[in-house]
């Protein structure tokens, strides 16, 4: 007797948003992604499309950051050149975008002016033919008004920038709205609070196909239990009609999964844990290809030996297709 | 599908008399419908309810114990959100009968050394996957006895050849280790031989239509100690047959698949393997083969599965512990508040906003809000001045002064008295912390 | 439906006239034989009678003045009757009182136990109140020193007597009429008028005494009545669900109804009761007093000076207000913030989350920052009763939020408990001294109540108090009531995630789940 398979049938698609305009759409990109629209549970190929596949956009920040040296090593001198560092990651790690950090524009750091980040960004625009992810410093004044040139400055880009709060999302998403770019809209974990930001910021008229959501996640080890189920009923969410979380997620796993101890400590302080090089790579990895499973979209990475992991892993989960 | 507690309710006795411990039937029926309490607790059920309630009780996926105290399967739910994982993803390393002594004790050491602590936790590998790989039944009947006598971890015979699983199972047989794989050729041989040994054992083939033939006639020799593997070993195709199981299991109750799986991995390269043993881990896989054996690759897979196999059903919570905002100072201003998400995170956006380095320090109130902490007792003064203390915050900061939420000024007096540190009433909405600051 | 009919009129008190015969030297039998026999007689059951040893003392004198034409008033309980006074024959009725003690406020009435009518009612503030506002600060107060319990007591011990000797002088009644007094109040309530340690209540796993409370004679509280009457308690479910709220569902009828009703008490703490006659679940999602005007700046009571109903104008932001007593306005009370609320959503003040939008296209010098708050004006002090703006802060309407959030998630964590959707549900029973003058459809606006059609909405206004006259007039209701409280389960919303996650998804106007508001979706 033949098995009755469930396939479930769903009301909806995850929204898909486009980042990056090409010089025929009015910008300078020369490829474009797409993300979400997918029809299914993440990679269940036997139940509806999946429409397009995981991207991975690697970090690059304006100044050398201070990240560990197992990344930084890696690297090595493009740290101190965003455009450079930014070209490599595309040539040699084969990121799909950039996420461009503007860390440099801090008031406690170096304060850099609006301007000086908007030519970094331009550098960058110059360097790679790929879509960037832009966001501030984390200091919600600067970042409203640094976001607000930025936006301005690459009109027509079509880029993601960000970021979004509940408390402070009013500046950044008239920006991306005037200038006609995407949003990143954040909220601590909590799946009501998720939905109530892109409510608001819907509201203020920015299309729902404008939005990434950001649900915040925690590192491996760290709570990213809580960003798996929280992602994982926002996909359900999404699939079963809920408009407010049909937005594709974003998860910023370089950061979170780095932040670890896990990720930092030497074997010599840890003879428990094993050799540093393949943990970190790992730690990063894992948070990366758990959060796959319940829906992630973009992942924003670091580590290139993690990169290139999670790239084979997401192949391996797309064939079938 | 599952009772809801209404329902089970329809068929206790109503009586309301409290001895099965919860104070009416309906809390009781409730309680049976979330899978917590047995029927038995009332004294007073029918024996036509206990029929109806019995059948709609058992569990989708049969529990299968085997080895040094692992099991498998018992899961009621496809998302941990709904309720939660129980029983955490069995990981055992391979062996191959193949290689030389010297080796073979060399990953077995290197096995026996897979016990990790973090955030105080303890992990531990669960057990060794026996391959024969050799040919030779005698040669993996003398591999299954050197691993049994190294190792008091689980184990898992493993080889199609049932003259290789009898020549090395009544050694280890008290072991219980789980064996496998009946396939469609040797299914009977396999089977009876795991039925004679009462031990459970792996029922695989190649895609699940197979699967379902192949398990329907092995239930029929009268043995249900079956631990279910779909073949193909790709992980797209084995994310969707995990998948199609696990579904069929919960949502229709489908009894040929109501019992747990087992996952293999395909890739060669540890690092690629633990990545795609994480797939398997988080969907559905209620034990995963592995070749890593190395700490470093063992240690993030297994934070992975504590992580996704914890409780979903409490509030979300940060960590009790000193939090800093800012590149904070010795001169940094030390808040408390309490772990509730919803309270710290209102607490620490203020906080950030207002461009001084902070300390932030959440007691434990079970998550729950400021208030609702203080009327369950759960925010007095000792129990601040304690966690004050634990914090190490007075190592860090050259000043007494601790600002508490304006809502509990009313423990001020108190604080400040068991505590030896100044308190100082804040606002009672977080949103006046800015000017607070500005003020102070 | 007239529910006493239906349980049938029988109160826990009753007064007959009887004509003894006099003894002589051959009808020798004692007093209380004479007595006893003629009252068997009389009396419409068959049942054991007792007198106590008070009025025994008093009885032979009493009997020989009234030449034995007597008017007796007996306790009348399933268990027997018991005579409680003897005075010559009279054509009184005898009387009991039905109270209810609220946290904040207390509610006499006193009904004739002979035609069930009320003859006179009366509330006040509680006087525990000087030892605080809530439940919380009450018994941290009662267990913080010995005597504090008695003191405690004592206070709401003497709130009822200066309400019951106002009422006994207006209607020219003596303690002595009073035959019986029935007692509704949440668990903290009951146990501090009993004189019971409430400091578990409070802790964790929040343990209340007992739940079925034995009846007291009103001299061991010192209730200025018949130093015998029996006062009876209502029994509590649960720490948070108590005795007012079993006396509520029982005034709503839902233990004798086949549909599904919800039966909301918004007092201070907002307890919901879901069920029918077959099951019932309840739980107390502690919305706190701000729809009694607790803690927002300008709330207060629905009195005269309270603003009712705010009207704004959506682009000048002019305001117009309806104020109970036609005065200048000195506050606002709950039906007013709640249409408030709604008001300065559809004219874009505050947003879906309640934050103030500062940057208003009026630009109208109403809405203002302060030193530490957002505010919006509804009455300029010129206007208004006092000689300050009337004003609405960001921080009340939070409030305000958080505490409709809570009485709605409160909703859907019961339906969720026993697995039913919104409309399944047939009546919904508003109670709660605020519930009289709710705005369903601001209500629902608000995302307070579900949207449901109007018509399926009613109030029932002090259930508690209603419950309680109800079983002082019904001995088939009393023990009804002493089973609802045996059977209702409570459900503990601090366990599992199910009230804080819809909590949180309530925090918002409506609701961040729009769906489950179309009434109000389509509108904005
Ligand atoms: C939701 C809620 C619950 C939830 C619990 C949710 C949770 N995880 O905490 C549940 C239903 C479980 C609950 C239970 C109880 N609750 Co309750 N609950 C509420 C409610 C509606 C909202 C609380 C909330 O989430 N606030 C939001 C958070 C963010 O606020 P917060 O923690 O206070 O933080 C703010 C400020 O304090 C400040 N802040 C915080 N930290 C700091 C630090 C510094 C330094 C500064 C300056 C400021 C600051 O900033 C934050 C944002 O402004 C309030 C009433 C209301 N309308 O607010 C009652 C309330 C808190 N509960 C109350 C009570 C009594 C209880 C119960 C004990 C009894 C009951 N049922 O009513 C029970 C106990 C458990 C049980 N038996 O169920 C009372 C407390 C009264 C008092 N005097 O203490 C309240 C006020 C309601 C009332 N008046 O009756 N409750
Ligand atoms: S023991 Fe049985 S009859 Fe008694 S309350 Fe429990 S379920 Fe009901």
């Amino acid at each position: 007797m033949a098995v009755a398979l469930i396939k479930e049938r769903y009301q909806n698609k995850v929204g898909e948003v486009i980042i990056g305009a090409t010089a025929a759409e009015g910008g300078t990109r020369t490829s474009v992604i797409k993300v979400g629209g997918d029809a299914a549970l993440p990679f269940l190929h036997f139940e509806g499309k999946i429409e397009n596949r995981t991207v991975i956009a690697m970090e690059v920040t304006d100044i050398p950051p201070a990240w560990n040296d197992i990344i930084k090593s890696q690297f090595g001198d493009v740290l101190n050149d965003p455009a450079a560092w930014a070209k490599r990651c595309v040539e040699e790690c084969h990121a799909d975008m950039i996420y461009l950090k503007l860390i440099g524009a801090s008031p406690e750091g170096e304060n850099r002016s609006p301007e000086e980040c908007a030519k970094v960004v331009k550098d960058v625009l110059a360097a790679v033919g790929v879509p960037l992810i832009i966001v501030g410093c984390e200091d919600p004044e600067k970042d409203n008004e640094l976001m607000a040139a930025i936006a301005e400055a690459t009109a027509g880009e079509n880029l993601l920038i960000g970021i979004a709060e509940q408390d402070n999302y009013k500046s950044i998403a008239a920006a991306a709205m005037v200038h006609k770019h995407n949003v990143i809209a954040r909220s601590p974990l909590d799946i009501n609070i998720c939905k109530q930001l892109n409510i608001l910021i819907s509201e203020m008229g920015l299309p729902l196909n404008r939005i990434v959501i950001d649900p915040m996640i925690g590192g491996l080890g760290y709570g990213i239990e809580y960003a798996y189920s929280i992602m994982e009923r926002a996909r359900l969410g999404a699939l079963a009609n809920d408009k407010m979380l049909s937005m594709p997620m974003i998860c910023t796993v370089g950061y979170e999964a780095n932040r670890a101890k896990e990720a930092n400590a030497a074997e010599e302080e840890f003879p428990g844990w094993g050799d540093l090089n393949d943990r970190a790579i790992l730690w990063e990895t894992l948070t990366a290809t758990a959060l796959l499973q319940v829906g992630a979209s973009i992942l924003l990475m670091r580590n290139p030996a993690a990169v290139r992991l999670v790239q084979q892993n997401i192949n391996d989960l797309m064939e079938n297709a | 599908m599952a009772l809801t507690g209404l329902e089970i309710y329809k068929q206790l006795p109503k009586k309301n008399c409290g001895e099965c411990g919860t104070p009416t039937c309906l809390a009781f029926a409730m309680a049976l419908a979330s899978g917590k309490g047995a029927l038995d607790a009332c004294p007073y059920v029918t024996d036509e309810a206990r029929e109806n309630l019995d059948s709609a009780s058992a569990p989708p996926i049969k529990s299968i114990k085997f080895g040094n105290g692992s099991v498998l399967g018992d899961e009621t739910v496809l998302f941990r959100h709904d309720k939660t994982f129980y029983h955490p993803t069995t990981l055992l390393v391979e062996i191959s009968d193949a290689l030389s002594d010297d080796d073979i004790q060399a990953k077995l050491d290197e096995i026996n050394g897979l016990e990790f602590d973090r955030v105080g936790l303890h992990y531990s590998i669960d057990g060794v996957a026996i391959l024969e790989t050799s040919g030779d039944p005698d040669r993996f009947a003398k591999v299954v006895a050197q691993i049994a006598a190294g190792t008091d971890r689980s184990l898992l015979l493993l080889s199609e050849n049932v003259e290789a699983l009898k020549a090395a199972l009544p050694s280890v047989a008290a072991r219980k280790p789980l064996i496998g794989s009946a396939t469609e050729a040797n299914y009977e041989s396999v089977v009876n031989l795991a039925k004679e040994h009462s031990v459970p054992v792996i029922i695989k083939a190649e895609g699940i239509e197979a699967l379902n033939t192949l398990v329907e006639s092995a239930q029929k020799l009268g043995y249900k100690e079956f631990v279910l593997d779909p073949g193909t070993r790709n992980p797209s195709q084995t994310l969707a047959n995990l998948t199609h199981l696990r579904r069929l299991a919960i949502k229709k109750k489908y009894r040929p698949f109501g019992y747990p799986v087992i996952a293999f991995t395909s890739k060669a390269e540890p690092l690629a393997e633990i990545a795609e043993a994480s797939v398997y881990v988080s969907k559905y896989a209620s034990a995963v083969v592995l070749k890593a054996s190395a700490k470093a690759h063992v240690l993030p897979l297994m934070a992975l599965r504590q992580n996704l196999y914890t409780d979903p059903q409490k509030p979300i919570q940060v960590e009790p512990i000193l939090h800093s905002v800012g590149e904070v100072n010795e001169n940094s201003p030390v808040y408390v508040t309490t772990n509730f998400s919803l309270t710290y995170y209102s607490v620490e956006g203020e906080v950030e906003a207002s461009k001084i380095p902070s300390y932030i320090l959440p007691i434990d109130t079970d998550g729950t809000s400021v208030l609702t902490a203080y009327a369950a007792g759960k925010y007095e003064p000792e129990k601040i001045a304690d966690a004050l203390e634990k914090s190490g915050v007075a190592e860090k900061v050259n000043h007494r002064n601790l600002i508490i939420p304006g809502y509990v000024a009313v423990i001020s007096g108190k604080l400040q008295e068991v505590s030896g540190w100044k308190v100082i009433v804040g606002p009672r909405d977080s949103s006046g912390i800015i000017t607070f600051t500005r003020a102070m | 439906k007239d529910l006493i009919a239906s349980y049938g009129f029988h109160p826990l008190a009753c007064k007959v006239n009887i004509q003894c015969t006099e003894p002589t030297l051959t009808d020798n039998a004692s007093d209380w034989a004479r007595l006893s026999l003629e009252l068997k007689r009389t009396l419409p059951v068959d049942k054991p009678l007792g007198i106590s040893l008070s009025v025994l003392q008093t009885l032979p004198e009493i009997l020989r003045q009234a030449h034995w034409d007597l008017s007796i008033t007996l306790t009348d309980l399933e268990s027997g009757y018991t005579v409680l006074r003897v005075e010559p024959a009279n054509t009184r009725p005898a009387y009991g009182i039905a109270i209810d003690i609220g946290t904040t406020t207390v509610v006499v009435y006193l009904v004739d136990l002979t035609t069930g009518k009320i003859v006179d009612k009366q509330g006040s503030y509680n006087k525990q109140a000087q030892y605080g506002d809530d439940v919380i600060s009450r018994i941290v107060y009662a267990v913080d020193a010995p005597e504090n319990l008695k003191e405690i007591q004592n206070a709401v011990v003497g709130t009822l007597n200066v309400l019951i000797d106002d009422i006994l002088k207006r209607q020219a009644l003596q303690p002595q009429d009073i035959a019986a007094a029935m007692v509704a109040g949440n668990t903290t309530m009951s146990q501090l008028f009993l004189g019971i340690d409430p400091r578990y209540i409070r802790l964790e796993p929040y343990i209340p005494t007992m739940n079925a409370i034995p009846a007291a004679q009103a001299r061991e509280i010192g209730l200025r009545l018949h130093p015998e009457a029996l006062v009876h308690t209502f029994p509590s479910v649960a720490s948070y669900v108590g005795g007012d709220i079993v006396s509520g569902t029982l005034a709503t009828d839902l233990t004798n109804s086949e549909e599904i009703i919800l039966f909301i008490d918004i007092g201070t703490n907002g307890e919901i009761v879901l069920g029918n006659h077959d099951w019932l679940v309840s739980c107390a999602c502690s919305a706190g007093p701000c729809f009694e005007g607790g803690g927002i700046l300008f709330g207060m009571r629905a009195m005269p000076g309270a603003i009712e109903r705010v009207d704004i104008d959506t682009e000048s932001l002019e305001v117009k207000l309806k104020v109970i007593g036609k005065i200048p306005p000195i506050g606002i009370c709950g039906s007013g913030l709640v249409d408030c609320i709604a008001k300065l959503r559809k004219a874009g003040i505050i947003d879906r989350a309640g934050n103030f939008q500062t940057e208003h296209p009026s630009q109208s010098p109403r809405i203002r920052i302060t030193a530490d708050n957002k505010e919006f004006v509804l009455a300029w002090a010129h206007q208004a009763g006092g000689d300050k703006d009337v004003v609405i802060t960001e921080n009340d309407v939070k409030n305000l939020i958080r505490a409709k959030g809570a009485i709605y998630a409160g909703i859907r964590s019961l339906m969720q408990a026993v697995a039913i959707e919104i409309d399944m549900i047939d009546r919904i029973v508003i109670g709660g001294g605020f519930g009289n003058y709710l705005n369903i459809h601001d209500s629902v606006e608000i995302g307070l109540l579900p949207d449901l059609p109007q018509e399926k909405f009613e109030f029932i206004g002090n259930s508690s108090v209603k419950g309680a006259r109800l079983t002082l007039l019904s001995q088939r209701a009393w023990n009804e009531a002493l089973e609802l409280a045996r059977k209702m389960t409570y459900i503990e919303l601090s366990v599992g995630t199910t009230f804080m996650d819809e909590f949180v998804s309530a925090l918002f106007l409506p609701h961040t789940d729009l769906s489950l508001f179309p009434s109000v979706e389509g509108k904005v």
